[in-house]
């Protein structure tokens, strides 16, 4: 039986929540306050909704939409697709734990780090790709450029995410009950038809998981093409957090740019909101 | 299509992806070896002569040595955070385990809300908090935010709920105090999920570029992922050999943590979630 002790309770929570309050909780209630004000320089008044309707009218922050809209359409479709791929080899390949941790690896670099690497190996100065295309009679090709960069975004966030995402289905797929697989292989159905039919409807739960965290992360890109942005001019709306952050400390609207925050936050909630309960839906269905 | 992926083997498979995943690293490593002419020449080969010694002390000589003051930061920073974040988390978590109390489920629901807001959102408000604090441009505007981990209170939860409440009940026989049966039978009692968190937020807060990019303007402040991308020449344009450097001095203890202990980092989503 648990005991009711409040007192006792608070004290072991109180490290925790003092931290938690002084950077979230705090910051999240300052921030709606401040998201009132206009500001010039140290200087600010009461303006009510109006930064709101201002970021509601920016064309510039519902633009930088595009590039999150871009990865959720073909990014995550494609990364989820190479990973239930790639568990499934992982299911049949010999010598499978150590490719597993090589496709892991990836994952244990940072965005900044992943976003350095490849803008270099892009580079008109260093790109070891540049060398070959022109052995094959392209001439000297320039990899990075505006038309190319959601390209270049996307090899690398697949890179970084890909084997994570195996990964994960890997392990949703080794613990399901080989009892309904055994079965239809018996009836007579092939691998391929047993992976379609059978495996990947069990898979639903994690896709979904998978859907919603990377929805969210697709959002929130900043660490890499802040990276590019070292190589080739991006726009200041590159991203909704490249935004933010640029409005911030390029431009000095600091309110502005927290009301931009908190939209962000909404449509963010907005996402795991209608993501969960499309999936609670679907678990009322077939229960 | 199907006949394409089946007349592929799945080793040739599994050997196609290895050499796209690992194509970068191998860049990183081979490209420590360059200095900036060989570098321009955009070759998959070490360099000849091999300028890993030069490069390697040219970064450490780098602005007088501000390199290993990086280092030192990255080092301190994510030890303290990760270390404090998870005894509070574990604390947090035995609280929730352990005992009924005013707001318990409520006090729940706010922190699975709260984890929801996104870095962007709260950062900003946070850098108004501390300069008002006057701690902007100090370690602890990166140290006091380093020390949450909301998702680590979930974490912990999963951890203690698999702790039997008869462990509990013996200690109280015995005439353990709280603390103690914290300390010598709880914390003892999740050390995998102990040691799963601190690696966790160590790796967080080495990789945490947004917090001190936004908190930190003094460079001697700065940990290694943020410096490494200010080596600039006087002039100001990237020295390239040396951020690669750079970047290999950031990388390399992140892939030794986790290529040793990959056992206590497999993906946890469906575990914390079941």
């Amino acid at each position: 039986m648990r005991k009711r002790h409040s007192v006792r309770a608070y004290l072991f929570l109180s490290p925790f929540l003092v931290f938690f309050i002084m950077v979230i909780v705090y910051p999240v209630i300052s921030g709606v306050i401040l998201s009132f004000f206009g500001q010039r320089g140290a200087k600010m008044w009461f303006v009510g909704i109006k930064n709101y309707a201002s970021v509601l009218a920016d064309q510039k922050f519902w633009g930088s939409f595009g590039m999150p809209v871009f990865l959720l359409l073909v990014q995550i479709p494609l990364m989820i697709i190479l990973g239930i791929f790639i568990a499934f080899l992982f299911e049949r390949v010999k010598g499978s734990s150590v490719y597993r941790l090589i496709f892991y690896l990836p994952y244990a670099l940072p965005g900044v780090i992943a976003g350095i690497l490849w803008s270099y190996m892009f580079s008109k100065s260093m790109s070891p790709f540049v060398p070959l295309f022109e052995a094959l009679g392209f001439g000297k090709v320039e990899l990075i450029t505006n038309g190319s960069l959601p390209f270049i975004l996307l090899v690398i966030i697949l890179w970084e995410w890909t084997g994570y995402t195996a990964l994960l289905l890997y392990s949703t797929l080794v613990s399901l009950p080989p009892e309904y697989a055994e079965a239809a292989q018996i009836d007579g159905a092939t691998r391929f038809q047993i992976a379609i039919h059978i495996k990947i409807p069990l898979l639903k739960d994690t896709i979904i998981l998978l859907l919603i965290f990377n929805s969210i992360g697709a959002i929130q890109v900043f660490n890499e093409p802040k990276m590019l942005g070292g190589l080739i001019t991006l726009p200041p709306n590159f991203t909704p957090a490249m935004y933010i952050y640029n409005e911030a400390f390029s431009y000095g609207a600091f309110t502005y740019a927290i009301a931009m925050g908190l939209v962000l936050a909404a449509v963010i909630f907005i996402i795991s909101f209608f993501f969960m309960k499309s999936s609670v839906k679907e678990l009322a269905v077939n229960a | 299509m199907r006949k394409f992926l089946r007349a592929v083997p799945p080793n040739l498979w599994a050997i196609l992806f290895s050499m796209f995943f690992l194509l970068p690293i191998y860049w990183l490593i081979q490209s420590t070896t360059k200095d900036n002419g060989q570098l321009i020449q955009g070759t998959f080969v070490p360099g000849n002569p091999n300028h890993f010694a030069d490069n390697m002390s040219d970064v450490f000589s780098f602005n007088n040595g501000i390199m290993g003051q990086w280092l030192l930061n990255s080092t301190v920073y994510s030890a303290v955070g990760s270390l404090l974040s998870t005894l509070f988390c574990a604390m947090a978590g035995f609280a929730f385990r352990r005992y009924h109390f005013i707001g318990r489920k409520l006090l729940f629901m706010i922190i699975l809300g709260f984890s929801l807001v996104p870095a962007f959102t709260t950062t900003l408000p946070m850098f108004m908090e501390f300069k008002n604090l006057n701690i902007l441009n100090s370690i602890w505007a990166v140290i006091i935010p380093s020390c949450v981990n909301v998702f680590g209170v979930y974490l912990m939860v999963v951890y203690w709920n698999q702790v039997p409440e008869e462990m509990f009940d013996a200690a109280v026989i015995d005439g353990a105090g709280e603390a103690s049966i914290f300390f010598r039978i709880g914390l003892p009692g999740i050390r995998p999920g102990l040691i799963t968190l601190v690696i966790i937020s160590f790796v967080a807060i080495w990789n945490n570029y947004f917090l001190p990019l936004v908190m930190l303007s003094d460079s001697s402040r700065f940990p290694l992922i943020l410096g490494i991308t200010t080596i600039n020449s006087l002039q100001g344009f990237p020295i390239y050999n040396l951020r690669i450097m750079g970047a290999f001095l950031t990388a390399l203890p992140l892939l030794v943590i986790f290529s040793v202990l990959q056992r206590f980092l497999a993906p946890q989503l469906t575990g914390a979630i079941k």
